[in-house]
């Protein structure tokens, strides 16, 4: 166990910072000794993407993890979709400006790879940050 | 690893919590053999419309699935509200 993990539980331990924080700090730890130790193998390395929301007032607070198998799996399902459904899913996300129509999995690979820490701020009210670990 | 247990954590601080460990193992031991009893309707089913490119759809409906179960081990959502109410559900 590293000196960083040890200090991370003494801290949860005392109270001064939740489960949570805890969990992102070792987390956070964790995917720097692995980019210290070595080039990671890109998406093999990456298990989970995470979406942060953080509102600056009065908004909910929403922490989501993913496995990236199941967004993987999930798009092998989606073409089990009649195709009239696909049709108005796909001009539902057009008309929000979203085109999903020529995502591969292949194409998810990369992004995900390359996904390492993005932070978008939505007008100004809420924080969002989308990243793989 | 497929997914055993489902935590479902329901906070609000003017009521009672509720925390849920469900064993959805037994929700997929179910499925599974629903699955495995309709496979032989399933495979003529295929076999009649695998002309029209269904079949193969059917048969690959499968492996689909059994792939979206097993990678759901893992996902967890987290929403609190700025009431502190939470809600957490997490498969394990």
């Amino acid at each position: 166990m590293g000196e960083g993990t040890k200090k991370i539980l003494e801290m949860l331990h005392q109270g001064k910072i939740s489960v949570e924080e805890a969990e992102n700090l070792l987390a956070a730890i964790s995917s720097e000794s692995a980019s210290t130790e070595g080039p990671t193998t890109g998406v093999g390395a990456k298990k989970y993407l995470r979406i942060q929301v953080e509102p600056d007032e009065g908004g909910d607070r929403v922490n989501v993890r993913i496995p990236l198998k199941l967004i993987r799996a999930g798009l092998k399902l989606a073409a089990f979709l009649p195709n009239d459904a696909q049709s108005q899913v796909r001009h539902a996300l057009q008309e929000k400006g979203i085109d999903l129509s020529k995502l591969t999995p292949a194409d998810l690979e990369e992004l995900v790879a390359n996904l390492d820490d993005l932070t978008v701020d939505v007008e100004g009210k809420q924080k969002v940050r989308i990243h793989s670990e | 690893m497929i997914p055993m247990i489902v935590r479902l954590d329901v906070r609000d601080p003017s009521q009672r919590g509720i925390v849920l460990l469900f064993p959805v193992i037994l929700v997929w031991i179910l499925v599974f053999a629903l699955l495995i009893a309709v496979f032989p309707f399933v495979l003529v089913a295929a076999l009649f419309t695998i002309g029209q490119g269904l079949g193969k759809r059917l048969l690959l409906f499968y492996p689909f699935f059994f792939g979206t179960v097993f990678a759901l081990s893992g996902l967890r959502v987290d929403v609190m509200s700025h009431t502190n109410s939470k809600i957490f559900i997490s498969f394990d």
